[in-house]
C-alpha cells in the first residue's frame, strides 16, 4: 500500500533522510518512531506529496508520489503534526470545505459530514466556530477532516502531541476503531507507548537512517541477542554471583545492587541456563533468574544507542 | 534606559540584519538613485550656475516627494506588525510578562520598525548634496527636507505602532494605519511644498515639529498603557465573535447581513452545504469576514474613511469641480495602500497560519486556489475603494458643469476599477513568491510605486524639456493611473448656472501610438487588464511550481 524506495533528502550540506526504504502493506498499521529532528516529518511530508525528493521514489497505493502526486491526494488521509485551522469557520462549515475540495457530491456530504462527527465524537460541537475549539477538538476535528473523503490511507504525524492524557486514550481508541475499518495507517510518534498497543509494525528513524523496520516480534527478535537478564539471590551470595556473572563470555555490563543482579546478554537460551546452572552449582542461592520483558521503549533506546545496527 | 540594552530591539534588528533581503533592497535602493542622478546630471558643458538652479529643485523635489511617499508606505509595512505580530505569532504574552517596561518594548519595536528606514533614507544623503553642488538651493532647505522626513518616519512609525497595539490583527492594524496617515501625509506635502516660502518656512519649522512631538508622547503614552494593562490577552474564545451582541453596541454604521449593500462586505454565513462544483476556497474567502473581527473592524474602515474623505470632497468635487482628477488620486492612493493588504497576504498567510499543507494534500488545483484568492481579495479592496466614489456620483448629479459631461465619471470608475485589479493581481503575484506576508507586501508597494508613482516623477523632471515631445513623456507615464486620471478633460473653472454650454475644457493627453493620437487614459484601460491577466497566469504558474506541485513546504 505505502512503498517508499531510496527515498533521501538534502537540505543544502544537511542530510535530513538518507537512502530510506519501507514497505508498508494492506491494512497495515506501521508506527514510524524516532527522537525529534529524526527525519519523520520529512518522510511523511514526502509520501504526502508536499515535499520533492532529492532522489527515490515513493508508491502510496499503486500511485507514484512524484509523477501522479493527484492520484496519491486521492488515496490519502494526511494530519500535519502542526496544523492551523481557518477562523470563523463552524465546525460542520469546516468539514464541508474539505469534502468539497475532495470533489464529494452535496447529496452524499451531509450524511458523510454527520458520520465523522460522529465517529470522533464531535456533534455536539458541529455549530462551534472551529477557532474556539481547544486542541484537543481540534487534532480530533483535523482527524475528522481526514476521512471525509474515506481514503484507503491516512497519513497521521504525530496526532497525539500536546493532547492530555485522556484526550490520548480517546485519541488511542479512535485510531483502533479506523484499524478494524481496515484502513492502511503511518502513524509517527517519538512516544512509543502511543504506539505499542495497536501497530502491526514499526519503524525506527534517527538521524535520517532506518535503523530497524518490520513487526514489533520481528525486531525484539533481532534484539534477542541483546537481552537482558536479571537475577536475584538470597542471604549474602551477591559477591559470588557477580564473580560468576563476569567469569560468563557472553555477559557484557552488570549492574548489581542489594540482592539483584542485571546483566546484558549476548548469548542464546542455552548460554542462559548454562550461567543459571554455574550459579546453582556454585551454591548462591537463586531467588529468580530470568529475561527482563523488554518495553517498546527499551528497544527504542537499544537501537538508537546503536546497539543493534 | 539604553537602547543598545534593549532585547527586543536587538532581536528585531538580528533577524533584519540576519536576512539578506534588507541588504539587496538596500544596494537597490542606493543604484536606483545613483543611476537617477548619473542621467539627470546636466552635461559638463552646461555645469554653470545658470543653468544648475532649476533642475537642482527638481532633482530635490522629485527626491523628497519620493522619499517621502517611501516613508508614508514603508513605515507602516515594518511598524504595524510590531504588536500585533508577537499576537500573532503569540509571543505577546511572554513579552508582556518579563521584567521590560512597556516604554522599552515600545522604543524597541518602534527602533527596529525605522532604523531601516532611516538608514535607507540617510543613504540618500549624498545625493541630496549633490543637488545643493547644482546651486539653487539652500543648505537649509536640505536640512528642512530631512527634518520632514524624518519627523514623517517618527510619527506615521507610532500611528501604525498604536495600531497594532490596539488590533489584534496585522491586517486591519495596516488598513486603519493607512486611513489615518493617507490624510495627513497629504496635509503635509501640501503644506511643505506650498508655492509660497513663507508657509513653507512656518509650516516645516514652527507649525509640523511641535505637533508631531505632541502627537509622539500623547500616542506613546497611549500605547504604554496598553502595554502595561492590556486588555486582549489570550485567545481562547475570543476569536468567536457573538454578533448579535455586537450590534447592540455598534455606534455609527451597523451592518446588517442580509441586506443588498453589505452583503457586499459582509455576506450571509452559510446555513447549509455548498452547492456541487463550487469553488470552496472562493466561497470561504467570500464569506469569512474581511478583518477576522466580526464586522466592528469593517465599520470602523468605513466610519474613518467616510469622514477622512468629507473635507476633500467638499472642496474637490464641491468648491473646485475642475479638480475633481485631484480627489479622484485621493481615492487611488487609497486603493494603492489598502489594495495590497488583501492581496499581497493572501497565499503567505495560509503558509503562516499553517493550514498551507491542508490545503495543498487535497484536489484542489493551483488555478481554482489562485482564482478564488485573486476574486476575494479583488472584491474586499474594490468594494473599500469605491466607497470612496460615492461622493464623486453625488457631485456628478448635483453639480451641473459635472453633470454635463457625465462619461468622464464613468472614465475616472473605470481607472479606479482597473486599478484595483492591478493592485490584487500584483499582490497576489508576490504574496506567491514570497514566504513571508511582510516580504510580499514590501515587494507590491516596491513595484506599484514604479508603475504608479516614478513615472510621474520622470515627467514632472524632464517637463519643458525641449528633447521630449508631450505625446513621449505621456508615454512614459502609460503605467500611472494618475496620469491617466489626469489626462482626462476636464472644464477649466467654476461655471455659473446657465452657462455650461460656454466652459472651457482641457485638453487631452494624447499620445502617438503607430501615428495615431490615443488619448492616455484610454491606452492605459487598455493596457492594464491584458497587464493581469498575464501576472494572474504567472501566479498560477508560480504558486503550481513553488507550492502545488511537491516542494513548496520543505
Amino acid at each position: 500500500m505505502i512503498e517508499v524506495l531510496n527515498f533521501s533528502k538534502r537540505y543544502g550540506d544537511f542530510l535530513a533522510v538518507d537512502d530510506l526504504s519501507f514497505t508498508i502493506g494492506k491494512g497495515e498499521i506501521f508506527g514510524f518512531i524516532g527522537p525529534n529532528g529524526a527525519g519523520k516529518s520529512t518522510t511523511i511530508r514526502f509520501l504526502a506529496t508536499l515535499l520533492r525528493p532529492t532522489s527515490g521514489e515513493g508508491r502510496v497505493n499503486g500511485h507514484s508520489v512524484t509523477a501522479d502526486p493527484m492520484s496519491v491526494r486521492r488515496s490519502i488521509g494526511f494530519m500535519p503534526d502542526d496544523f492551523g485551522v481557518y477562523d470563523g469557520m463552524k465546525v460542520w462549515e469546516f468539514l464541508d470545505f474539505f469534502a468539497v475540495a475532495y470533489e464529494i457530491p452535496r447529496n452524499q456530504r451531509r450524511k458523510i459530514i454527520a458520520e465523522v462527527l460522529e465517529l470522533l465524537d464531535l456533534s455536539a460541537k458541529r455549530d462551534d466556530y472551529v477557532s474556539g475549539l481547544s486542541k484537543g477538538m481540534k487534532q480530533r476535528l483535523c482527524l475528522a477532516k481526514t476521512l471525509v473523503h474515506d481514503p484507503p490511507v491516512l497519513i497521521l504525524d504525530e496526532p497525539a502531541s500536546g493532547l492530555d492524557p485522556r484526550a490520548r486514550l480517546e485519541m488511542k481508541a479512535l485510531l483502533n476503531e479506523l484499524k478494524q475499518m481496515g484502513k492502511t495507517i503511518l502513524i509517527s510518534s517519538h512516544i512509543l507507548s502511543e504506539l505499542a498497543d495497536f501497530c502491526t509494525s514499526i519503524g525506527v528513524i534517527e538521524r535520517g537512517k532506518l535503523l530497524a523496520a518490520g513487526s514489533i516480534q520481528e525486531i525484539e527478535q533481532q534484539i534477542r541477542s541483546h537481552r537482558v537478564i536479571k537475577a536475584q539471590v538470597m542471604g549474602d551470595g551477591r559477591a559470588a554471583a557477580e564473580a560468576i556473572f563476569r567469569g560468563d563470555p557472553h555477559v557484557r555490563q552488570i549492574e548489581a545492587y542489594d540482592r539483584t543482579i542485571s546483566a546484558e546478554f549476548e548469548g542464546q537460551d542455552d548460554d542462559m541456563a548454562r550461567l543459571l546452572d554455574r550459579l546453582i552449582n556454585a551454591g548462591v542461592r537463586v531467588h529468580s533468574f530470568g529475561e527482563e520483558p523488554l518495553s517498546l521503549e527499551e528497544v527504542f533506546m537499544m537501537i538508537t544507542k546503536g546497539v543493534v545496527s | 534606559m539604553r537602547i543598545p540594552a534593549n532585547p527586543v530591539l536587538a532581536r528585531e534588528l538580528l533577524v533584519t540584519l540576519r536576512s539578506r533581503t534588507s541588504y539587496i533592497l538596500q544596494f537597490l535602493y542606493i543604484i536606483a538613485l545613483g543611476a537617477l542622478v548619473y542621467f539627470a546630471w546636466p552635461a559638463a558643458e552646461t555645469t554653470t550656475r545658470a543653468v544648475g538652479p532649476g533642475k537642482a529643485r527638481t532633482l530635490f523635489d522629485i527626491f523628497f516627494l519620493g522619499q517621502f511617499f517611501l516613508v508614508a508606505l514603508v513605515a507602516p509595512a515594518f511598524a504595524a506588525s510590531g504588536i500585533s505580530g508577537e499576537k500573532e505569532r503569540k509571543t505577546y504574552e511572554m513579552l508582556l510578562c518579563s521584567p521590560l517596561k512597556p516604554s522599552a518594548i515600545l522604543v524597541g519595536k518602534l527602533a527596529s520598525a525605522l532604523g531601516y528606514l532611516v538608514v535607507l533614507i540617510l543613504s540618500s544623503l549624498p545625493i541630496m548634496i549633490l543637488c545643493y553642488v547644482l546651486g539653487g538651493l539652500l543648505l537649509s532647505e536640505v536640512v528642512r527636507g530631512y527634518l520632514i522626513l524624518i519627523l514623517a518616519a517618527g510619527t506615521f512609525g507610532l500611528v501604525s505602532t498604536a495600531c497594532s497595539s490596539y488590533f489584534r490583527r496585522t491586517g486591519s492594524a495596516l488598513v486603519v494605519s493607512y486611513l489615518v496617515i493617507l490624510p495627513l501625509a497629504l496635509l503635509c506635502v501640501g503644506l511643505t511644498r506650498s508655492d509660497s516660502p513663507d508657509v513653507r518656512e512656518f509650516a516645516s519649522l514652527a507649525l509640523l515639529p511641535p505637533w508631531c512631538i505632541a502627537a509622539w508622547l500623547v500616542l506613546s503614552i497611549l500605547v504604554g498603557r496598553r502595554l502595561l494593562h492590556p486588555p486582549d490577552l489570550g485567545s481562547e474564545g475570543k476569536d468567536v465573535i457573538d454578533e448579535q451582541e455586537e450590534l447592540k453596541h455598534a455606534i455609527g454604521v451597523v451592518i446588517d447581513r442580509d441586506l443588498f449593500p453589505d452583503k457586499l462586505f459582509a455576506p450571509a454565513k452559510r446555513t447549509d452545504l455548498m452547492p456541487d462544483g463550487a469553488n470552496p476556497v472562493l466561497d470561504k474567502e467570500l464569506r469569512s469576514e474581511i478583518f477576522s473581527q466580526g464586522t466592528l473592524m469593517l465599520r470602523v474602515v468605513i466610519q474613518v474613511s467616510m469622514l477622512l474623505s468629507i473635507p476633500l470632497m467638499a472642496v474637490l468635487l464641491f468648491l473646485q469641480s475642475e479638480r475633481a482628477a485631484v480627489y479622484v488620486a485621493y481615492v487611488l492612493t487609497f486603493n494603492l495602500l489598502v489594495g495590497p493588504v488583501f492581496s499581497a497576504g493572501s497565499i503567505t498567510q495560509e503558509r503562516e497560519r499553517q493550514t498551507m499543507s491542508l490545503l495543498l494534500t487535497t484536489l484542489l488545483r493551483p488555478v481554482d486556489i489562485v482564482t478564488a484568492k485573486l476574486l476575494a481579495a479583488f472584491r474586499v479592496s474594490t468594494v473599500l475603494t469605491f466607497l470612496l466614489t460615492e461622493q464623486m456620483m453625488l457631485a456628478y448629479i448635483m453639480l451641473q458643469e459635472l453633470r454635463g459631461r457625465f462619461w468622464t465619471l464613468i472614465v475616472f470608475l473605470l481607472i479606479i476599477a482597473v486599478t484595483c485589479l492591478a493592485t490584487s493581481t500584483l499582490g497576489l503575484f508576490f504574496s506567491a513568491l514570497a514566504r513571508r506576508t511582510g516580504t510580499a507586501m514590501v515587494l507590491t508597494y516596491l513595484a506599484l510605486l514604479v508603475l504608479f508613482v516614478l513615472p510621474m516623477g520622470v515627467v514632472r523632471y524632464f517637463e519643458g524639456d525641449r528633447s521630449f515631445s508631450d505625446s513621449q513623456l505621456a508615454a512614459i507615464a502609460i503605467t500611472s493611473p494618475y496620469s491617466a486620471a489626469f489626462g482626462v478633460p476636464m472644464h477649466t473653472g467654476r461655471v455659473e448656472p446657465g452657462m455650461g454650454q460656454t466652459m472651457k475644457i482641457t485638453n487631452p493627453i494624447l499620445i502617438n501610438v503607430f501615428g495615431v493620437q490615443v488619448p492616455n487614459w484610454v491606452l492605459f484601460l487598455a493596457i492594464y487588464p491584458p497587464f493581469c491577466l498575464i501576472c494572474y497566469l504567472i501566479t498560477c504558474l508560480v504558486f503550481r511550481i513553488r507550492w502545488w506541485r511537491a516542494g513548496g513546504l520543505g
